[in-house]
């Protein structure tokens, strides 16, 4: 490949410019962790809890220990001597690095086997013995609120992040945080409606199923510590494994690779503590690659309810609302709370209403973990307020599109938290999407058995906040550009984004530029990659870090007396003598924040930016047997300026493409005692290429966010928002049936043609 | 347990101590570190762990090492130079996390030399058996038919 | 974990490396459904027999035109057979959506037939044909019919020292044969239903009515109500409709419930009729 080190005479910002690392995926070459082998590693397998909740009577693992070839089984009394309170997790230190005295979710990891072959430390697991006295369980996020099933009995605030500080949660419950929102007086606004709505929604638990499962691996010395984990939060794992070693952080490197995906799964801790403290306890290399199975047992994605009820005035105004959504967390924390609380906050969804009240409870189950799935929680808001509007809408006789052009919120208004509206397109997306769904022309509704309808939905989303990213750029005697920077390219295309930005500063070529992979002890510090967070922060710190080489670069230029059009080489040459030395500029980012008030939820500046995506459909139903085609499914999404237009499409389709797997059939399934019964891909269907849509539209509005690299803002989840409530939307519109719990499967259709018949 | 095969493997004699229970993708892995077939489902149902046996596309994590004796396996590592699939997937940002990429391409390649000219329906039908999470589906049918453009015209 | 893999290079040697007595000695052909079950566990086996040297691979047609297919050949040759698209359209059309091209390259059709998972594709469709299998054991050979060969969730009449070698189906002559399946997850699920029908029309009557459904019961289940009420008269839908499931226990699973499986296959039933009229004419 041709690298040319020549200057870029075109914008490399709005470049659609192929992967850095495109060379290395299609010939099988990019590094990942599952590809690492260390001399003399060990690889762990767990052994699971088989009950939903109980206390640990007996763990026998002398069966396990004595096959050849078992080096050890850990269990978490061998590793107190290592890590006396051995709790983690973002928002409370809640979730053991194994199990200790109880369990609190089938699939919860008890005991390690180690083994220097992978086939004898499966073997020995299945040998190993517990015994547990079950306890009262509670899966259910309604049912939780009230049940005498306690999950935790103490809670544990982390107190890590500075939106978390005010974190308590409720002893004695299954609250872990609620949330309270109020502006105006929701109460007496919907008294004083002309007409009420008042409906319920429901969503199911997923799994992200990255195809790389989850994996880690770690090897230490008597002071030292090294984790290469498929990550998306390398500062934070290193953070985190500190404080539980009591270690400084230099003392330990979190090496960070490519990642086969991650999609929220591999965030904050989850295997990472457990190699750590297996290797300081075994003074061995230890892996432990997770099987897809055993993903679903480790992150799945919050199972919610939402009560929404809105006033509207004879006009088509919607005046008042309220929401109250309870989220199913299961049994550790992870970042559910702040799921709750960011996303809670736009519950009411995007309108300009007077009268909001909102109520978001993060809820402790007996179930998998839930944590962040590509969208932090709006798909499930967006999911019930979008066919909340539509339901609306209907009822009242207005067009569905009209019906939200009269309530949207514009910039310059103020959202429910009290925040003014800035650079969100709301009122584009929903007219591109009118438009590229010929919403005005007649529709072909079928005949027969297979009716047709169409369906609309739109959602935005506030980025999480405050968070921070900082990013280094180097250049060396050559003119040539590294840069350095935490964030993880997940497949979202970030090397190729810090590239173009960097590039864009410097005028360098992108493909030129190297990014440096995340590597705690090079790369410096960054929040995480999660929540489309990271082209806007860090985006916007590699760019403060460029332009902060290229000042440098001036300044020497000016010092040693050179023209303003010297080739970087050269500046060089004349400082050192020859090629060599390098300046490196530093960029630190961190938006302004106010934190919301705690009684009202209320604040002057609850995020950067905000993300506002729409999806419109349409579909075929078989009144039959209540199969849904989609046909036709387009996206339109403010994403700020593109920095890639093509990477911005790709994800786009993506995380659309991925909801509908969501919207239509993903669902995990429990039995009475919280066994999950299809953890497998044989029996959890993800979307393959049957399931795509005869068409797919992708748009990306003409739009800037001013605050942004270069007008640009995250993209990641943005794909995600409206798909499932167009999709109902349109179910309804072809065959009259509403349905309000996903996922959308043919026989939920079937049924509710047959209630209706 | 452990005995010897023999195999030619990306067109090189090769030999490799193997126990009847592995499969061929740990011991490509293990034995040859090639990784760009890579175990995800464990099922056959991802196609992340695709290897060509015999000219034949195969899941590398259902099939044990043992039937390769004597045959020709060719994995995602073969040639030194990116063929028309390779640079239809490159062209058309067919790929975002890369891991399912590899069986893609080699699944890709078996389905034009039996369909020169894939119409969708043959395209889905054929990768039905390849999932990608990330779901660049429609970006791979674009990079199947530009493959496909691209050996007609050499 | 650990096992012997024997392989055998003749029939009489594999046979005898069987064992009549000892299920953990397994017979493997292209192995992707029984590394499955290795996977998970519920096979743990002793010894596996490779029928991979055993030159049981190959198509053609016999003396009294039915096919002939031995038990080592692929899914995927018979898939692109010449002979299978010609003569038997229906087996290669329910091939291109069976499983994946990577299974059908690997996996053989005497271990498709002998796995007996009712959600298998080709069981009802051979059913409905006609087909029937040779059993070589220790004793010497037997031929029974596909459907007698599943009697129960993975369990068929196969002993543990037999192995299928060859599969025989019939001529279709004047019958038109169609199969359709319905997945209620996503479009690559295993079936919640399958439904094969083999029928001889003549005019708008039907002379011979075979209809087998797989993947709703336990194994693969002839409807002879629903092939009564077809044979000698006009269709009459309503009738059907209640032939369809009358006779059967449908248990329900992670597909759909009893009562949707019974909806989906009065459904696919008629349209698996129609199909096959669709082709006769």
């Amino acid at each position: 490949m041709k690298r040319a080190l020549s200057p870029a005479e075109t914008p490399q910002v709005g470049r659609s410019l192929p992967r850095l690392e495109s060379w290395l995926k299609v010939t099988g070459r990019a590094e990942y962790v599952h590809n690492l082998r260390l001399p003399g590693m060990l690889y762990g397998r767990i052994f699971r809890s088989s009950v939903a909740h109980g206390r640990i009577r007996r763990l026998d693992v002398s069966a396990a220990q004595a096959v050849g070839g078992v080096h050890r089984v850990v269990s978490a009394a061998d590793l107190k001597g290592i890590v006396p309170d051995p709790y983690y997790g973002p928002a409370f230190h809640d979730q053991p690095v194994l199990a200790v005295d109880k369990v609190r979710y089938v699939g919860e990891p008890v005991a390690v086997v180690l083994a220097a072959d992978p086939h004898v430390a499966e073997e020995a697991a299945h040998l190993i013995v517990a015994e547990y006295e079950e306890l009262p369980a509670v899966y259910d996020e309604l049912e939780a609120m009230t049940s005498k099933a306690i999950v935790h009995d103490a809670l544990k605030p982390a107190g890590t992040f500075p939106d978390l500080k005010h974190l308590k949660g409720r002893t004695g419950t299954n609250v872990a945080l609620d949330f309270h929102l109020r502006r105006g007086d929701a109460a007496q606004a919907l008294a004083a409606a002309d007409r009420v709505f008042e409906h319920r929604f429901r969503t199911q638990q997923v799994m992200h199923t990255p195809l790389e499962p989850l994996v880690s691996v770690a090897e230490s010395t008597d002071s030292s510590l090294t984790i290469h984990t498929a990550s998306q939060s390398p500062s934070f794992v290193r953070i985190e494994v500190a404080r539980l070693l009591g270690w400084p952080e230099n003392r330990i490197r979190v090496r960070v690779p490519f990642l086969g995906g991650g999609f929220g799964a591999k965030l904050y801790i989850k295997l990472e503590a457990l190699v750590a403290v297996l290797s300081l306890l075994t003074r061995r290399a230890v892996k432990i690659s997770l099987t897809m199975e055993e993903q679903f047992f480790t992150i799945t994605k919050h199972a919610s309810s939402f009560r929404i009820k809105s006033g509207v005035t004879r006009d088509g105004r919607i005046c008042a609302r309220e929401c109250e959504v309870w989220w199913n967390g299961g049994a550790y924390a992870d970042i559910g709370p702040r799921v709750t609380q960011k996303s809670g906050f736009t519950a009411a969804g995007p309108y300009d209403i007077e009268h909001v009240a909102i109520d978001s409870y993060a809820l402790y189950t007996n179930l998998p973990p839930a944590g962040a799935l590509r969208g932090f929680g709006i798909p499930q808001l967006v999911w019930a307020y979008e066919c909340h509007t539509d339901m609306m809408a209907r009822e009242l006789g207005i067009d569905p599109i009209e019906f939200r052009r009269r309530n949207l919120l514009r910039d310059g208004r103020p959202q429910a938290t009290g925040t003014l509206m800035r650079d969100a397109a709301i009122e584009k997306v929903l007219d591109r999407l009118a438009v590229l769904l010929e919403w005005n022309r007649p529709f072909d509704r079928g005949t027969g058995v297979v009716r047709r309808g169409r369906g609309i939905a739109i959602g935005f989303k506030a980025c999480v906040s405050p968070t921070t990213s900082l990013a280094a750029v180097n250049v060396n005697g050559d003119g040539s550009c590294i840069v350095y920077c935490s964030t993880v390219d997940m497949g979202q295309g970030s090397d190729t984004a810090m590239a173009q930005i960097a590039g864009e500063v410097l005028h360098l070529p992108a493909e030129t530029v190297r990014v440096v992979h995340s590597d705690t002890d090079v790369t410096p510090y960054d929040m995480a990659t999660l929540g489309s967070r990271s082209l806007f922060h860090m985006g916007n710190a590699v760019k403060l870090a460029a332009e902060d080489a290229l000042k440098k670069l001036n300044q020497l230029k000016s010092e040693l007396q050179m023209p303003p059009d010297a080739a970087i080489p050269e500046i060089f040459k004349k400082k050192y003598g020859m090629q060599a030395g390098n300046v490196v500029g530093t960029g630190s980012f961190i938006p302004s924040y106010a934190p919301p008030d705690y009684a009202t939820g209320l604040t002057s500046d609850a995020t950067p930016f905000w993300m506002v995506g729409g999806s419109g459909v349409e579909i075929e139903v078989d009144t039959e047997t209540g199969r849904v085609r989609v046909a036709r499914l387009v996206n339109v999404a403010d994403v700020g300026t593109p920095i890639n237009p093509k990477i911005v499409e790709t994800q786009l389709s993506g995380a659309a493409i991925m909801q509908l797997g969501f919207t239509l059939f993903e669902k995990m399934l429990f039995d009475e005692h919280g066994q999950l019964r299809n953890a497998s891909l044989a029996e959890y269907k993800i979307p393959g290429f049957l399931d795509m849509p005869e068409e797919i539209i992708n748009e990306a509005v003409s739009a800037e966010q001013r605050s942004g690299p270069f007008g640009a803002k995250g993209v990641g989840e943005t794909g995600t928002f409206g798909v499932s409530p167009a999709i109902a939307n349109a179910i309804h519109d072809a065959v009259g049936v509403r349905l309000t719990v996903l996922p959308l499967n043919p026989e939920s259709i079937f049924m509710e043609l047959q209630k209706a018949k | 347990m452990r005995r010897s095969i023999q195999f030619r493997l990306n067109g090189e004699a090769v030999s490799a101590q193997v126990a009847p229970h592995e499969t061929l993708v740990e011991v490509l892995q293990d034995a040859f570190g090639l990784f760009g077939a890579r175990e995800s489902c464990g099922q056959g149902l991802c196609g992340c762990c695709t290897v060509v046996v015999n000219g034949r596309a195969v899941s590398g994590c259902l099939y044990l090492a043992s039937f390769a004796e004597g045959g020709e396996v060719s994995t995602i590592e073969a040639g030194s130079r990116l063929d028309a699939v390779q640079e239809a997937f490159i062209e058309c940002g067919s790929l975002q996390c890369g891991f399912c990429t590899p069986g893609f391409i080699l699944m890709t390649r078996q389905l034009l030399e039996e369909h020169p000219e894939p119409d969708d329906d043959t395209i889905r039908h054929y990768l039905s058996g390849n999932l990608c999470r990330c779901a660049a589906y429609p970006q791979i049918i674009e990079a199947v038919k530009l493959a496909a453009r691209k050996m007609r015209q050499t | 974990m650990p096992f012997e893999l024997a392989e055998p290079r003749s029939l009489r040697e594999a046979i005898a490396s069987l064992d009549a007595k000892d299920p953990s000695v397994r017979p493997i052909s292209g192995g992707t459904a029984l590394m499955l079950m290795m996977k998970a566990g519920v096979l743990r086996p002793s010894r596996l027999v490779s029928l991979g040297k055993l030159g049981l691979a190959g198509i053609r047609t016999g003396p009294g035109g039915e096919l002939r297919v031995g038990a080592m050949t692929s899914l995927r040759t018979i898939e692109k057979s010449e002979i299978v698209r010609k003569g038997w359209p229906v087996i290669a059309r329910t091939l291109r959506t069976l499983a994946n091209v990577r299974v059908r390259n690997v996996a053989t059709v005497g271990g498709h037939l002998a796995h007996a998972d009712p959600h298998m594709d080709l069981p009802p469709v051979l059913s409905a044909l006609g087909a029937r299998v040779t059993i070589a054991g220790a004793a010497g050979e037997r031929s029974i019919p596909v459907e007698e060969l599943g009697t129960g969730y993975l369990e068929t009449s196969i002993r543990l020292d037999e192995l299928i070698t060859l599969l025989e189906v019939p001529p279709l002559g004047g019958r038109s044969a169609a199969y359709l399946k319905c997945t209620t997850r996503s479009a690559d699920d295993w079936p919640a239903v399958g439904v094969a029908v083999s029928l001889d029309f003549q005019g708008d009557s039907i002379r011979e009515a075979s209809v087998v459904i797989g993947a709703a019961t336990d194994k693969p289940t002839r409807l002879a109500a629903v092939e009564r009420i077809l044979v000698g008269r006009k269709l009459d839908e309503n009738l059907l409709d209640e032939a369809a499931t009358q006779e059967l226990s449908v248990e329900g699973d992670l597909h759909g419930s009893a009562a949707y499986k019974k909806q989906l296959i009065r459904v696919y039933l008629r349209r698996a009729i129609h199909e096959a009229r669709a082709q006769s004419r």
